[in-house]
C-alpha cells in the first residue's frame, strides 16, 4: 500500500459524516420545535419534511460514508471512483436540503428539481459501489448487502421521484399514501437494514474479536429479508392485506436469522468488555426486531392498529423503528467510524513516528454516557406521546433528544477536533539512541 | 557481531511502542509481528494483521516501515506482510488477554 493512497484515506467518509451531524442537529431541533409532527398522519407534507431531514439527511448520509469507508476495506480493494463520491457528495449536500424545504413548504416543482438532483447523487454512489465490487471479484454476504442495498436505494429514490410527479400529473391510479409506505419501505428495509444486516458480520467480529462460525443464518437472514420486500412493497402499493403479512413476516424472520447470528458471534468474542458505541448498537438491533414485529402487526388484515384509519398506528412503528432502532443502531456505529476515521487522518501518518493514541482515546465516554441515556429516556415519551396523540410528552420527549444529541454532537465534534489539532507526543527513546 | 549492531530485542522494543488504534495495545502484545532477523543492519520483519480487511492495516504496516527507519544502525529495513498463517487469539500475550477483559486460566 503506497503513502500517497493512504494520504486520501477517510476524507470522503469523514465529509459524509460531518454533514450527517449537521443534518442530526437540524433533524433534531426541527422535531423539537414542531413536536405536534408526530401526531399528524404519516402523510402530511411536513411529516414527510421531518421524516426525510432524519432519513436522507442523517442516517443515508452516514450509509454512504460509511459504505464509502467500508466497501474498499471489507473487499480488499480501493474505490471505483474517489472523484464520482465527490460528486455525490456535492448532490447530497445541496439536493437534500432543498428537498426538506420543498416538502415543508410543499412546493412540488422546487421538489422535482432537489429530488432530481439527490437521485444523481445516488446513481452515482450505486454504480461506484456496484463497480467496487465487481473489480474486488468478492462473493459472500457482506458483498452481496453492499450491492443490493445500492440497487434498492437507487430505487426507492427514482420511485421518490415518480411520487412527486405523480402527486403534480396524477398519473398513477394508485392511493398515494400506500405507495409512500412502499416508498419508505423500499428505503428502510431495502437500503438501511440490508446494509446493516450485511455489515454487522464485518463490523461485530472486528470490534470485539470474534468470528463468524457458520455463515449460513447470515445469509438465510438477508434472502429472508430480500425476499420479503419483493413481496411487501407491491402489496403495500396495491393494498393486499394478505401478501403484505407474507412479505413483512419473512422480513421479521429475516432481521431474527441475523440477530441469532450476530449473537453466536458475539458469544465468540475475545474482546470481553464492549464499549458504549457497540451496546448501543446492539440496542438499536434488538428494537429493529421489535420493529419488525410490530410491522408484522400492523399489515395483519383487520389489524385494530392498521395504518389506513388515520395513520397514527403506522407513526408509533415509524418513531419504533428510526427512533428506537436505526438512532441507537447508527449512532452507537458513529462512536467506533467517526474517531477511527479522524485517527487515520490526524494520527495514521504518525505510526512509527510518535506516539500515537487509540481512536477510542477520541471519544468522551462520560458525553457518549450522558448522550445515550438521554436519547434512551426521551424515545418512552415520544413513543408515548404518538401513540397517544399527546403534545406534552411529545414536547418533554424532543426536548430530551435535544439534550441528547446536543452531548453526542459534543462527543463528536470533541473527536474531529483532532484533525486540526492532533495531541501528538515524541516517540519513546530508545536504549540504543 | 560487536556490541554496536543492532539486536533483535532493540526492533522488538521499537515495534512495542505501535498501538493498533482500535484495541490500544501494541503490535507485539496483539501477536502481529512473526519474526525479526537482523543481520549486519539489515533487517527483515515478517508481520500479519488481526484481519486482511483491518482498515488500519495500511497505517500499522507504514508505521512498522518508519519505526525500522528511525532506528540507529539500520542500513536496509523489509517488512513482509503475510496472512500465511492467519492471526489467531492464541497469538495474543498475556498481557493483551488481561487488557482484553479476558480472566486467566489457573
Amino acid at each position: 500500500m503506497s503513502g500517497s493512497w493512504l494520504a486520501t484515506q477517510g476524507r470522503l467518509p469523514l465529509a459524509f459524516m460531518g454533514l450527517a451531524l449537521a443534518w442530526l442537529a437540524v433533524a433534531t431541533l426541527l422535531l423539537a420545535f414542531s413536536p405536534g409532527l408526530l401526531a399528524l398522519p404519516h402523510v402530511h407534507p411536513r411529516v414527510v419534511a421531518l421524516t426525510h431531514a432524519w432519513v436522507l439527511g442523517f442516517f443515508v448520509s452516514v450509509a454512504c460514508g460509511a459504505v464509502y469507508q467500508l466497501a474498499p476495506v471489507a473487499l480488499g480493494t480501493t474505490l471505483a471512483s474517489e472523484r464520482h463520491g465527490w460528486w455525490h457528495f456535492g448532490l447530497h449536500a445541496a439536493g437534500v436540503p432543498g428537498m426538506v424545504f420543498s416538502f415543508w413548504f410543499w412546493d412540488l416543482k422546487l421538489l422535482g428539481h432537489f429530488g432530481t438532483a439527490v437521485a444523481l447523487g445516488i446513481l452515482l454512489f450505486s454504480v461506484n459501489v456496484w463497480r467496487t465490487v465487481r473489480q474486488s471479484g468478492r462473493t459472500g454476504v457482506v458483498a452481496a448487502s453492499l450491492v443490493l442495498s445500492a440497487g434498492w436505494i437507487l430505487l426507492t429514490v427514482v420511485i421518490g421521484l415518480l411520487l412527486a410527479a405523480n402527486r403534480f400529473w396524477g398519473f398513477i391510479p394508485l392511493d398515494p399514501a400506500a405507495l409512500l409506505r412502499a416508498h419508505a419501505h423500499l428505503g428502510l428495509v431495502g437500503f438501511l437494514l440490508t446494509l446493516l444486516q450485511g455489515v454487522s458480520f464485518q463490523l461485530v467480529p472486528m470490534f470485539t474479536l470474534g468470528e463468524v462460525r457458520d455463515w449460513r443464518l447470515a445469509k438465510l437472514g438477508q434472502w429472508l429479508v430480500q425476499g420479503g420486500l419483493l413481496v411487501l412493497a407491491p402489496a403495500l402499493a396495491w393494498h393486499l392485506s394478505w401478501i403484505a403479512l407474507i412479505g413483512a413476516g419473512a422480513i421479521a424472520s429475516g432481521v431474527l436469522c441475523s440477530a441469532i447470528g450476530l449473537g453466536l458471534a458475539m458469544a465468540s468474542r475475545k474482546k470481553r468488555q464492549i464499549d458504549i458505541g457497540l451496546r448501543v448498537f446492539l440496542f438499536g438491533g434488538i428494537a429493529l426486531c421489535a420493529a419488525a414485529i410490530a410491522g408484522v402487526i400492523l399489515v395483519a388484515p383487520g389489524s385494530p392498529w392498521g395504518s389506513a384509519p388515520g395513520g397514527f398506528g403506522a407513526m408509533v412503528y415509524a418513531v419504533l423503528a428510526l427512533g428506537m432502532g436505526l438512532l441507537p443502531c447508527i449512532a452507537g456505529m458513529l462512536c467506533k467510524i467517526v474517531p477511527f476515521l479522524t485517527w487515520m487522518r490526524a494520527y495514521g501518518p504518525h505510526v512509527g513516528r510518535g506516539r500515537t493514541p487509540s481512536a477510542g482515546a477520541l471519544t468522551s465516554p462520560r458525553l457518549e454516557r450522558a448522550a445515550f441515556t438521554l436519547q434512551g429516556a426521551a424515545l418512552i415519551p415520544l413513543l408515548a406521546g404518538t401513540w397517544l396523540l399527546n403534545i406534552v410528552l411529545l414536547r418533554a420527549g424532543a426536548w430530551l433528544l435535544v439534550a441528547g444529541v446536543a452531548f453526542f454532537l459534543a462527543d463528536m465534534l470533541g473527536v474531529m477536533r483532532h484533525l486540526w489539532r492532533p495531541e501528538l507526543q515524541p516517540a519513546p527513546t530508545s536504549k540504543s539512541t | 557481531m560487536n556490541d554496536s549492531m543492532l539486536q533483535p530485542a532493540e526492533v522488538w522494543e521499537a515495534l512495542a511502542a505501535i498501538p493498533d488504534p482500535e484495541f490500544g495495545i501494541n503490535i507485539v502484545d496483539l501477536g502481529l509481528i512473526y519474526s525479526v532477523t537482523c543481520n549486519e543492519g539489515d533487517v527483515t520483519v515478517i508481520m500479519t494483521l488481526t484481519t486482511p480487511s483491518c482498515p488500519s492495516g495500511g497505517w500499522i504496516h507504514e508505521g512498522v516501515r518508519a519505526a525500522l527507519r528511525a532506528l540507529p544502525g539500520v542500513k536496509n529495513s523489509r517488512v513482509e506482510l503475510v496472512f500465511e498463517p492467519p492471526w489467531n487469539t492464541g497469538m495474543l500475550s498475556a498481557e493483551a488477554r488481561r487488557a482484553l477483559g479476558w480472566k486467566e486460566e489457573p
